[in-house]
């Protein structure tokens, strides 16, 4: 087993790897910005470097900076998180040529997978059915053809995008041009890469997705689906395995997919390939993730693999010993990914200080975090706080313990998308499994506290007016100390004070 | 004694009366209450028996009331305030940034006539685009950024009048 693990991230994810780091006796490097000093990873990390200014493009973003501090550290392996570079093909190739093991598939997995339109022909040769749409890039005048071809709606995706940066649903024919170019300008923005392409929009979608990992003798399993439907702005916010909607048939198939693609590219270590499915569960390939993603403790919990240890010793040449027939499932998770938000103003994010935390705990919970009391959510990063999973027997019992763990949540000092969260675990749509992506969209009213609570609210804050209107009087009757009224009494008395 | 709050442009009023215990007054009904410090931003209330726990910030006039997942932000006012504030100019619409961002794009024109819902400036945060829409049917009044300028939280970006 390695000695020393450098973690190229930050966060709550930094802090679940370097937890598995601990479990396995690996020591573990931190990485930091300026920002980030006084964040969690920083603390528990065995070492940890300053690697620049708060921007992701000046710090978490700079290969040479990460390969130095590895170097620095004599990190032997180098775990990337999920986001900045662990889809960056470029990383990879650096630390493969510094004979630094990346906690990762090799460069050239993350190559054909990273390119979208090539990513698009290995599922292709692979006999994994594909959503309709433009082979590739194009331009302006070819996109506005495709749309019109396949017929409307259709989507806008930037060709080097993930995470909805620079994606685009376009209803109607007119809308097209303005968000065509929306999506160019905020592709060009966060990529660096304008170029976008188009497929068909399917209706009432669901996003299901099959966890993969592959060691690097050659073996791939699947560890099921997971079901990622609860989305704003194109990114997920509600997670669940197994998905409520999908037969045994379906899971079985879309698994023998799944790890038919991942052995297309050799894959090593986590991945997830993420499928699109309509309301009869037809499902279509829609691209893979080769990295660790967001939502894998739902997995951990209904099979009870741990998938940040085992990228780990798959990284140090352990053979899975485990075959498909060994992997079941039991019980139902959900996890709820908790933001510094406000859902009334189209989720935007809400930075500042935590004045005050308290965090939910109990049987089946289990949350994900990095904050604290005090912790200064900065608008460097995304503004996720923490990801709330629970586990029980039944759906429907995971519904209720979410919300009840939902209900122990407190945070001041920033807006939350807490009792969004918990609305939704109220919601019969919601609890019935009818899920697809546009179920935010759909259900405005669960943006919005919806009056129940403000009497208490009320009575709550009067209280607290109350009691520091009363605090600010007992100031003034009592201008001087007790202590010195305590040694006046002593002086009229004539005793000493000792 | 009684407290007004301001919340979300409404004013509330509540009665809480000392006698032998702390009552409160709702509907002409009056309920026991009782209210404990747990630490130092989570508070106990019970109201005539039902109990409540609620994370409280309290800085200056502003309190933050953290129940079963919402935040509720009020402003505490006096009574004096309470009457004159009501000289609110209506149909004059402020649309101010949200947070600290970046204006990608400015979609309308001076007196450019915009309705309710449509969208006016683009602003751009956390590497995310979004289109601040008008609250109104009016006309652009003044447009007070230039695309490209970085903006702070609660800085006017476009005035919207009604008229």
């Amino acid at each position: 087993m390695f000695n020393k693990i450098l973690i190229a991230n930050r966060g709550e994810i930094a802090v679940r790897i370097i937890r598995a780091c601990r479990e396995l006796g690996v020591k573990t490097v931190a990485v930091y910005s300026d920002a980030d000093r006084r964040s969690l990873h920083v603390a528990m990390a065995d070492e940890a470097y300053h690697i620049g200014p708060p921007a992701p493009g000046e710090s978490y973003l700079v290969i040479s900076k990460i390969i130095d501090a590895a170097k620095r550290s004599r990190a032997e392996a180098i775990h990337p998180g999920y986001g900045f570079l662990s889809e960056k093909e470029a990383f990879a190739t650096a630390c493969e040529k510094e004979g630094i093991v990346f906690i990762g598939p090799s460069s050239e997995a993350i190559r054909l997978m990273g390119d979208k339109i090539t990513a698009r022909k290995i599922a292709q040769n692979a006999k994994v059915p594909l959503v309709p749409g433009s082979d590739g890039a194009v331009t302006d005048v070819e996109a506005f053809g495709v749309a019109k071809k396949i017929g409307f709606p259709v989507m806008i995706k930037a060709s080097s995008g993930g995470g909805g940066k620079g994606m685009r649903l376009v209803r109607k024919q007119e809308e097209f041009e303005s968000s065509l170019r929306m999506a160019r300008s905020e592709a060009s923005s966060a990529f660096g890469d304008d170029s976008v392409y188009v497929e068909r929009f399917v209706e009432q979608p669901r996003h299901v997705e099959i966890q993969v990992i592959g060691d690097s003798h050659g073996n791939v399993l699947h560890l099921f689906e997971r079901e990622c439907s609860v989305q704003r702005r194109h990114q997920k916010v509600i997670e669940e395995a197994p998905s409520p909607a999908i037969s045994e048939k379906t899971r079985k198939k879309m698994g023998q997919v799944a790890v038919r693609i991942a052995k297309a590219v050799s894959y090593r270590g986590a991945g997830t390939i993420e499928f699109i499915m309509d309301q009869k569960e037809n499902f279509y390939f829609l691209e893979m993730n080769t990295r660790v993603q967001v939502e894998h403790p739902v997995t951990e919990m209904i099979t009870g693999f741990d998938i940040v240890k085992w990228m780990i010793r798959i990284a140090d040449g352990e053979k899975l010993p485990f075959k498909q027939k060994d992997i079941s499932m039991k019980g139902h998770a959900l996890e709820c990914r908790v933001y510094a938000e406000d859902p009334e103003m189209n989720f935007l994010p809400s930075p500042g200080k935590l004045e005050y935390l308290r965090t939910p705990s109990g049987p089946g919970v289990r949350d994900d975090s990095s904050i604290y009391s005090g912790y200064e959510v900065t608008p460097f990063y995304d503004p996720m706080l923490s990801k709330l999973v629970v586990w029980a027997d039944t759906r429907e019992e995971a519904i209720k313990k979410m919300g009840s763990a939902l209900s122990e949540y407190i945070v001041l000092g920033v807006r939350t998308n807490i009792g969004f969260l918990r609305r939704v675990m109220d919601n019969d749509e919601f609890i019935r499994g009818e899920i697809d992506t546009g179920f935010i969209e759909r259900h405005p009213e669960l943006l919005k506290a919806n009056g129940s609570g403000i009497e208490h609210a009320l009575i709550a804050a009067a209280l607290v007016m109350r009691n520091s209107m009363r605090e600010a009087e007992t100031s003034k009757q009592a201008p001087v100390s007790n202590w010195r009224l305590y040694s006046r009494k002593l002086g009229v008395s004539g005793k000493s004070a000792i | 004694m009684i407290y007004t709050f301001k919340f979300q442009d409404q004013i509330y009023r509540i009665d809480l009366q000392d006698g032998k215990a702390t009552e409160v007054e709702i509907d002409g009904k009056k309920f026991p209450i009782a209210f404990q410090k747990i630490d130092e931003r989570f508070y106990s209330i019970l109201i005539d028996g039902v109990s409540i726990g609620a994370g409280i910030l309290k800085k200056g006039k502003r309190i933050d009331v953290f129940l079963d997942g919402d935040l509720y932000e009020f402003e505490s006012i006096s009574e004096k305030e309470r009457h004159s504030s009501s000289a609110v100019i209506s149909g004059v619409q402020q649309i101010k940034s949200p947070m600290p961002s970046r204006v990608v794009k400015i979609l309308k024109d001076i007196d450019e006539e915009v309705s309710e819902g449509e969208g006016v400036i683009v602003v751009e945060a956390m590497k995310m685009e979004s289109e601040l829409k008008s609250p109104i049917n009016g006309k652009v009044k003044e447009i007070m950024v230039k695309e490209g300028s970085a903006v702070e939280s609660g800085t006017v970006l476009i005035v919207i009048s009604s008229e």
